[in-house]
């Protein structure tokens, strides 16, 4: 048994399974205060990492109304990140008061807003396209490390345990992205309205919580973790094209159901499984572990591994 | 014995609540039962067990001595069961007409490629369906609306369309829920007729939900009375009325 | 003419064949089935025809027409495997609702990629080539298509107006309901799923001829989206609302194209008409819900005029007889 080996690719597993766990949790925050599942997320989280492309003050290429363009500066990575992460959350801001409010106020069935969701998805990833084309983007690792080596050795030197630098990068991002959101939603007064919104809105707006901006914010933050993970993604493969995000979001959605619909811990039960399991499997199949996993779990237990049970009323 | 439908030790939980418990009673052939009780004593759940739209929890449910306890709504139905809703389900976007013709599914037995093509026995059959749904829309005193949708009718319109679906289901066992609800006291009075004639007509037993007293008292042969999911008291309207238990459950209504 | 149909010949058969996928979507959607496995069985019944023949049946000489006889017996077993595919996954599957069920076609068409991708026979991430051509030009396959789709909306014009379709429609407007008016509830939407499995299978048969090539970029998820927008725009609550989303938006991007080479066009608007194509589905679906939630086409234009008999003793007499 190399050992070497074992241990890479479970380092890889758990990076995946950190970004679609993240990932997943922007689904999940928006699925529990409305009961929708918002593909759009998908489209976020691509644009995302265009986004913090574009931040870095790198150009894009040849095709796509902006070729050759470049922004007249460049941040560090970290500061693009953020900022990349702040714009995603506007843009799923927008997102709402365009299409997901006007939805909720005919009071569309969740199948529906679903769909709406899909059409936007389908939309924003074709106008990235339109205007950067469907190249592959890559972030420079020399630009991103910033002085950290390429590779970490976390074993000795007749022993050595090697990992990409980059690897532990989108770990730590993704823990401290979990951290400050179980933070925020537990320990912070906004946390505790996004709780009550999630329980039950009427009550929660009767209490005084204006839900409104409620809706707002999570939205934001779903926005802004989407734009991060997809990020973290282009850091690890590469941004291969407008519909990278389409795929991942159509595994998001594995994540969580399997973790169970609306459920924080599921989510990251979930990415994490889904992420080793991609990982170990063959590469000829890897595409196809998640939505095996979905449709058994759809079968076998529809609520998920975390989930409850949801009772409908006659 | 002439029990229609016996249930027997029914129950029904979930969560910790106890929606149904324990309830015990059975309904003769061709009488009308009523079965009241304070909101949330739990009838329509029971309703809900009887027509298999809610699990059992424990106990048994038998029709025409036969067990029902773990059969689908479908063949609940098939057996001879209709019922209608508290909250009214009809098919919304369909036509009265239709709501009507829909119900005599079982009925009739036009298979998908007989259908397509039109077959003599089928068109004999769409006849037969379209003027028995038309007679009962009649009797309901809305064949005039017939082609008009579901969802566009008055609450009390709606009433008697469900009820005219669950008749074109020729059953033997009627459950109605609440079907008086929004009624004024005039139309509460041609309801209680009404029933009455369709009983007779129609050969049924029927078992009635309503909050309405005078008219449960007027109206049913026999009456059980539900507090918090349990059966508190059962007899005939008389004897029910002055019974202390169901005074006290009713005083905080 | 001939002109004409050089330049649009493909474009019209492509367009009676995408309106007959709507209407594959359409008819889970009869029975309110969220369905978007539509593609998996495009992807099935192409193959089907594709590895038949180019593997099975006998090399066609050179300057030959693939026999036409061929073509129907690959589209007879394109519908029998998806038929038998449909109540393998259908039967468990559709014992979900809403928002499950439509993840779990997505799922569906997602596996079928993949195991095609992998398989060898499928031709994996290539494909496979030359499948032989039994027309000498691409409009002629507009001797099929045509009257497939014409049979198609007969077949579901009737349908909405029998015994089954009324089913359907109960089962579609209110699960509970219809169950305790004694329509079996799994039975009918696995039967509504055949068949819209059945149809995508035959038309992803022809399609494998009329493209020359079949790989696993036909039939996925952005096919499943691009088929919703027929149906959702087109109209969602009578058959000739897909049909019509079919046709309509498969000849919009040359509609747009058109457009695009009006003079004195800003060059944005030109390329943007040209290349947006799935921007604007996009964004046709995203709103299309919220101002169109009947689509198009609405039932009314069926309105049924003359007012039904009342029982007679006859046919009451019938009844019972």
């Amino acid at each position: 048994m190399n050992t070497t080996l074992v241990f890479q690719q479970l380092i890889n597993g758990l990076s995946l399974g950190m970004v679609y766990a993240i990932f997943a949790l922007g689904y999940t925050l928006v699925f529990s205060i409305l009961g929708i599942i918002n593909f759009a997320h998908s489209a976020v989280f691509t644009i995302g990492a265009y986004f913090t492309y574009a931040l870095m003050g790198l150009s894009w290429g040849f095709n796509g109304l902006l070729a050759q363009q470049e922004l007249p500066f460049g941040l560090p990575f970290v500061f693009a990140l953020l900022g990349g992460g702040v714009l995603s959350g506007l843009l799923a801001v927008a997102l709402e008061r365009l299409a997901f409010k006007p939805l909720r106020a005919r009071n569309a069935d969740p199948l529906l807003t679903l769909v709406s969701s899909l059409g936007l998805a389908v939309a924003l990833v074709n106008i990235i396209q339109f205007l950067v084309g469907a190249e592959a983007y890559s972030y420079p690792s020399q630009q991103v490390l910033a002085g950290l080596p390429p590779s970490i050795n976390l074993g000795t030197t007749t022993a050595p345990l090697i990992i990409p630098t980059v690897r532990v990068v989108i770990i730590i991002a993704s823990l401290v992205i979990l951290a400050v959101l179980v933070a925020l939603i537990n320990g912070s007064k906004i946390g505790r309205a996004m709780r009550a919104v999630a329980e039950d809105g009427t009550t929660a707006n009767l209490l005084g919580i204006n839900t409104d901006r409620i809706i707002l914010f999570t939205f934001f933050l779903s926005g802004f973790i989407g734009g991060v993970a997809g990020t973290l993604v282009g850091l690890s493969v590469t941004i291969t094209g407008p519909y990278f995000g389409i795929s991942f979001g159509l595994k998001g959605l594995a994540v969580i159901v399997l973790g169970g619909l609306g459920n924080i811990p599921g989510a990251v039960v979930g990415g994490l499984v889904i992420g080793v399991a991609e990982t170990l499997a063959p590469s000829s199949l890897k595409d196809a572990v998640a939505f095996v996993i979905l449709f058994l779990i759809l079968l076998a237990r529809p609520q998920g591994l975390l989930g409850r049970k949801f009772i409908q009323k006659v | 014995m002439n029990d229609l439908l016996r249930i027997d030790k029914l129950t029904r939980t979930f969560g910790g609540l106890v929606a149904v418990n324990n309830v015990s009673f059975s309904v003769q052939d061709g009488e009308i039962f009523g079965l009241i009780g304070p909101n949330g004593a739990g009838k329509t759940t029971l309703f809900n067990l009887i027509t298999g739209l809610t699990p059992v929890t424990s106990g048994q449910q038998y029709y025409q001595q036969r067990e029902t306890t773990r059969l689908k709504p479908h063949q609940i139905a098939g057996l001879g069961i209709a019922r209608t809703f508290q909250n009214i389900r009809l098919f919304g976007n369909l036509s009265a007409l239709d709501n009507v013709m829909v119900a005599q599914h079982l009925h009739t037995h036009a298979g998908i490629v007989a259908g397509i093509i039109g077959t003599p026995g089928v068109r004999q059959e769409e006849k037969r369906v379209r003027e028995r749904a038309m007679t009962l829309l009649e009797r309901v005193n809305l064949a005039d609306r017939w082609d008009q949708k579901a969802r566009n009718f008055a609450y009390g319109d709606q009433r008697r369309l469900e009820i005219a679906r669950a008749l074109a289901l020729q059953p033997k066992l009627l459950l109605l829920d609440e079907p008086g609800a929004g009624m004024n006291p005039n139309e509460k009075a041609a309801l209680s007729g009404f029933i009455r004639q369709i009983r007779a007509d129609f050969n049924l037993t029927i078992v009635l939900i309503e909050h309405n007293v005078p008219m449960v008292m007027g109206l049913c042969d026999r009456i059980a009375v539900l507090n918090f999911g349990q059966l508190i008291a059962m007899g005939e309207p008389a004897q029910v009325q002055r019974d202390p238990a169901v005074i006290e459950a009713y005083l905080g209504d | 003419m001939q002109s004409f149909v050089d330049t649009y010949g493909f474009l019209i058969v492509t367009m009676t064949l995408q309106a007959m996928l709507a209407l594959s979507l359409y008819l889970p959607l009869m029975a309110g089935q969220l369905s978007l496995a539509t593609p998996g069985f495009f992807a099935l019944g192409g193959f089907v025809s594709a590895v038949m023949s180019t593997q099975v049946f006998p090399e066609v000489p050179a300057g030959e027409l693939f026999p036409l006889p061929y073509v129907f017996l690959e589209m007879g077993i394109a519908a029998v495997l998806c038929a038998i595919v449909a109540v393998i996954v259908g039967f468990p599957a559709l014992r979900l609702r809403g928002i499950y069920l439509a993840l779990a076609t997505i799922a569906f068409v997602e596996v079928v990629r993949v195991v095609a991708l992998n398989l060898p026979i499928t031709g994996q991430a290539v494909g496979i080539f030359g499948i032989p051509q039994p027309f000498e030009d691409n409009f002629e396959y507009i001797t099929i298509s045509l009257p497939m789709l014409l049979i198609a909306m007969f077949f579901v014009y009737r349908l909405e107006r029998s015994r089954v379709g009324r089913a359907f429609a109960a089962l579609r407007e209110d699960e509970l309901a219809a169950a305790a008016m004694g329509i079996a509830p799994t039975r009918y939407k696995v039967l509504a799923f055949v068949m819209g499995a059945v149809l995508a299978g035959i038309v992803g048969a022809l399609n494998a001829h009329l493209l020359n090539t079949w790989n696993t970029r036909q039939g996925t998820f952005d096919a499943a989206i691009l088929t919703l927008a027929f149906v959702i725009i087109g109209g969602s609550r009578t058959f000739l609302g897909p049909v019509m989303g079919g046709l309509l938006l498969t000849a919009l991007p040359e509609v747009l194209r058109a457009v695009a080479g009006i003079d004195g066009l800003p060059p944005i608007v030109a390329q943007f008409l040209t290349e947006g194509r799935l921007i604007i589905y996009g964004l046709l679906i995203a709103f299309g819900t919220l101002f169109f939630p009947q689509g198009l086409i609405s039932p009314d234009i069926f309105r049924r005029r003359k007012k039904p008999e009342l029982e007679t003793a006859v046919t009451k007499a019938e009844a019972v007889s």
